[in-house]
């Protein structure tokens, strides 16, 4: 086009600048509650985040869901404030407050100006210590919450999900994913109440804060609310091993008139804690997490089969699983197990390039203060490095564990936790139009229709 | 209760190159991260009828290598510098953008200076990302229940083809375009006096600017595109519609209004009634709805903000035995609540706030910085507006509020669309907009389609994986 030669070569990196870490101040109240602050005065906010170290696994077996309607009710009323006050209190301080629950823990988050930091910090404790579950409450939800099931059900991935968690985990907590219509009609405001009591104790809860506010106000004010909050004794979360794969096989769930097919290869991997984890976090950057890895590569950008392929590291605390997704047209299905099998093939019998290592490194390395740059992005990090138990100084030595991988390393956790021969291959979509696609990728098919119950035959 | 509060000031700094390309600076060294966003004044408006959906394909087509970039390869420069990068198309606006660790400016300015400049389009190309975008409108609209409803909603909202079509639009017109319309769509809407390139983060201004022209000042400028007609005729009476969708597992219904555009002291106001009726769970509809009445399991509103007329937009899901009819009344009762007495004082406390904390939360992003100043460069020719917007909003009075509900929501003037659940495929209407795959307990797409929240066409799917989440 024309003699501008500078522009034929990638140009060279300007000077690095350093990446100064916010220092947190940790302690811990008499009663257990932990605590982590971190003065950040960017800009007049502030966040908290209160996590307690149980989630979904501890539900009782008779309720499933159980941690997840407890979340959603518990600012729907205390001994003070009704739902609705509740709701108004905080939205006209222009704050937020919201609950929620993983597998492993839950959150009661709230955020606002900094100028209001005292009276969202009540209204966190408020709901946190005191809440009383109204009947009338209980039973809306309970009536919500069946037709949220019956929403969740049009959804090809929560299909997927569901099919997916119940085969990998078996009778382990981590194989329920959503509560159940029996559940939810057993459910009652005793459940809530004592399954808050005794799983909502400061001995096995984190208060992060990140903003601009005086150290010493903020500890009173914590110990006001905090410091009269008693003991309780944590019970221990069953997990039951999973159960052994064999062979290969397909579930596919029938969803007739399906404009794609949802497709999951999922193996056992990784607990969070495991020391294969950074191995793998680079081995599945290199095959699927973003869209310069392989799968993206190859499904979509040769093959035009799909508008994402990724691979996803699911690494929890008591177990985890690596999977293999994309959402493709019904008449590719097969040819894209195809591409998947030669991708989780490649990945296992060829050490990967030191091109693709250093990049993958250097991708990570990267993207790591992008994450942090967010008060929300920072209390993510804090919560899960105290919640999954990871070491104290492990923002500081992330990218240090990151560039210690080797090729070696990760063909050896790719042999051990990509089996292709064993893998589950879950796929939601029309089974008129797969069934005869997959047929060669495996002899074992079982059929389910959208409830969840096993089909014999399609049709 | 309501403090005094002072948002701290976003200093920028604008200036124009010699062939156009209009250059917006915000300098911020908190984090050592540069974001880059490049906006072209093109989006769904501009396309012709038989080619919609042309906007946003073009849109990947950016991704698919220039003179000095191989294809796909722009993926990989971003990924292996350690940055994340993406692209959007709205009925407004194209937007292209990455965050970099700061030292990786140059790679970004390299990198967009070079697909502005000297896009490669190839048909092997072309024929692959159209079979990734109609797999994106699979993902997204067609296997989805309920979302391909809401774009029939735009169809009857909108007489005017520009306004009324999805920014996906449909396989068929996919299907017809050809190397030759991408070269000329190129050639007309993706020169430098028709984009701004907005820079938010850590870096020297110095020496930005002097990347900046080594990069971007040799880019020939074109002629300006055709002016776009987004005029709307005035509704005049209610319109009803049914859609029937095969995937809906129960009925809903959608509501949608004929508004002013953006930055016109109605469309201030509209928001912020908006918000009094449907944002959060204080929000007058929810309290009345989702509470008091229960006669409904969800409801989501929201504002289509346009440079031309804008829409806004209520989709509702009633419980089993509810009709829609004694839904939509209290619906209308509650707006003509507000036409007439106004929003309370509280209610104004809450906007008040609400504006302030979203105003200073967003602030933190640097990315979301180099996006907003860049909108209002692009379409006002104001980056300052990113501070001074603010001011606007809070100077809107209660009596403003109450006024513009009842010109233009207390009125006949909107359009009702029943959706079905039928065994049957969808009638005529054709297919679109935008849905969040990945929560599996939200029955409703994210509506409305707000390009700045739920992109019509990313080339990627939105969230990308945390680097070190747990799942």
């Amino acid at each position: 086009m024309q003699a501008e030669t500078f522009r034929r070569e990638m140009p060279s990196p300007l000077a690095a600048h350093p990446l100064n870490l916010p220092v947190a101040f940790g302690t811990t109240l008499s009663n257990g509650l932990g605590l982590v602050l971190v003065e950040d005065r960017r800009l007049p906010l502030i966040s908290f985040r209160l996590a307690f170290r149980s989630g979904d696994a501890n539900d009782p077996e008779n309720l499933p869901g159980l941690s997840d309607m407890m979340s959603h009710l518990l600012s729907e009323g205390t001994e003070t404030r009704t739902s609705r006050k509740i709701a108004e209190e905080i939205e006209r301080l222009g704050a937020t407050l919201s609950v929620g629950s993983t597998s492993d823990f839950s959150t009661v988050a709230a955020s606002s100006l900094s100028i209001y930091a005292a009276e969202v910090l009540e209204l966190l404790a408020d709901v946190t210590l005191r809440s009383t579950f109204p009947q009338n409450e209980v039973d809306l939800a309970r009536e919500n919450t069946k037709q949220l099931l019956i929403q969740q059900r049009a959804q090809p991935n929560f299909l997927a999900s569901e099919r997916m968690a119940g085969v990998i985990f078996g009778t382990h907590p981590y194989s329920s994913i959503s509560p159940t219509e029996e559940m939810l009609d057993a459910l009652t405001r005793d459940d809530l109440l004592s399954f808050r009591v005794s799983t909502f104790i400061p001995n096995s809860a984190e208060l992060v804060v990140i903003g601009d506010f005086q150290h010493d106000d903020l500890m009173g004010r914590i110990d006001e609310l905090f410091a009269g909050w008693d003991r309780g004794d944590a019970s221990p979360v069953p997990s039951p091993a999973l159960p052994k794969r064999t062979e290969r096989t397909i579930y596919l769930v029938d969803r007739p008139g399906s404009a794609q097919s949802n497709i999951v290869i999922a193996n056992e991997a990784i607990t969070r804690t495991s020391p294969d984890y950074f191995p793998m976090l680079l081995m599945h950057t290199i095959l699927g997490s973003n869209a310069s890895s392989r799968l993206f590569m190859n499904l979509r950008e040769h093959k035009g089969y799909t508008y994402g392929a990724y691979s996803n590291l699911d690494a929890r605390r008591l177990a985890g699983t690596f999977r293999a997704t994309a959402e493709v047209r019904t008449a590719v299905t097969g040819a894209s197990l195809q591409e998947f099998f030669y991708e989780l093939d490649r990945i296992r019998n060829d050490a990967v390039s030191n091109e693709e290592i250093t990049n993958a490194q250097s991708y990570l390395s990267g993207v790591f203060p992008i994450r942090i740059e967010t008060q929300d992005g920072l209390i993510d990090q804090i919560v899960n490095i105290k919640m999954l138990d990871l070491p104290d100084d492990y923002l500081r030595t992330y990218r240090d564990q990151v560039n210690a991988v080797t090729t070696a390393d990760i063909q050896a956790v790719a042999q051990k936790y990509v089996t292709p021969d064993k893998a589950a291959i879950v796929i939601v979509g029309d089974a008129a139009e797969v069934t005869d696609q997959v047929k060669p990728y495996s002899d074992n098919i079982e059929i389910y229709d959208t409830e969840g119950n096993p089909k014999d035959s399609v049709g | 209760m309501q403090k005094t509060f002072h948002v701290p000031h976003t200093p920028i700094e604008q200036f124009t190159l010699e062939n156009g390309l209009r250059v917006i600076l915000n300098e911020d060294h908190s984090v050592p991260v540069v974001s880059v966003a490049v906006y072209y004044d093109v989006g769904s408006r501009n396309e012709r009828e038989g080619r919609t959906g042309f906007a946003h394909l073009f849109e990947h087509m950016m991704f698919q290598g220039s003179e000095n970039v191989p294809k796909a390869a722009h993926f990989q420069y971003i990924s292996n510098a350690g940055g994340t990068m993406n692209g959007t198309t709205s009925s407004e606006r194209t937007n292209y953008f990455e965050t970099l660790p700061s030292s990786q400016l140059p790679l970004a300015l390299w990198l967009e200076s070079d697909r502005m400049r000297s896009l490669a389009v190839t048909q092997e190309n072309l024929d692959n990302q159209r079979e990734a975008v109609k797999e994106e409108k699979r993902l997204r609209y067609d296997n989805q229940p309920y979302v391909n409803g809401f774009l029939r909603l735009f169809e009857m909202s909108f007489q005017n083809p520009a306004n009324a079509h999805s920014t996906i639009g449909s396989m068929e017109d996919l299907d017809a375009a050809t190397v030759e319309d991408i070269r000329e769509f190129f050639r007309v809407y993706y020169a430098p006096n028709n984009a701004v390139l907005s820079i938010a983060g850590d870096f020297d201004p110095p020496e930005t600017r002097s990347l900046i022209d080594k990069y971007f000042a040799t880019i020939p400028s074109q002629q300006p595109p055709p002016p776009v007609d987004v005029s709307e005729p005035v509704a005049v009476a209610e319109q009803t519609d049914v859609f029937l969708d095969r995937l809906a597992p129960v009925p809903a219904f959608a509501l949608g209004w004929k508004i002013p555009a953006r930055r016109t002291p109605e469309f201030y106001a509209l928001s912020l009634a908006s918000h009094l009726l449907f944002e959060g769970e204080s929000a007058r509809l929810y309290q009345k709805l989702v509470k008091g009445e229960e006669s409904i399991v969800q409801i989501q509103g929201g504002i289509d903000e346009r440079r031309g007329p804008s829409g806004l937009f209520i989709v509702v899901i009633p419980k089993p035995d509810h009709e829609g009819t004694h839904i939509r009344e209290i619906i209308f009762d509650e707006i003509r609540q507000l036409a007439t007495a106004g929003p309370s004082a509280e209610e104004m406390e809450k906007l008040r706030n609400n504006l302030f904390n979203a105003a200073v939360r967003s602030r933190q992003s640097s990315l979301f910085r180099a996006q907003q100043i860049a909108e209002s460069a692009l379409y006002d020719d104001e980056p300052e507006l990113f501070n001074t917007d603010l001011q606007t909003y809070l100077d809107v009075t209660a009596d403003q509020i109450r006024d513009v509900v009842a010109q233009h929501l207390d009125t006949d003037n909107r359009v009702l669309l029943n959706i079905e659940p039928s065994a049957e495929e969808a009638a005529p209407a054709a297919p679109h907009e935008p849905g969040e795959p990945d929560q599996p307990t939200a029955p409703l797409p994210q509506v409305p389609p707000s390009p700045d929240d739920a992109p019509a066409g990313a080339p990627l799917p939105v969230a990308q994986p945390q680097p070190i989440e747990s799942n």
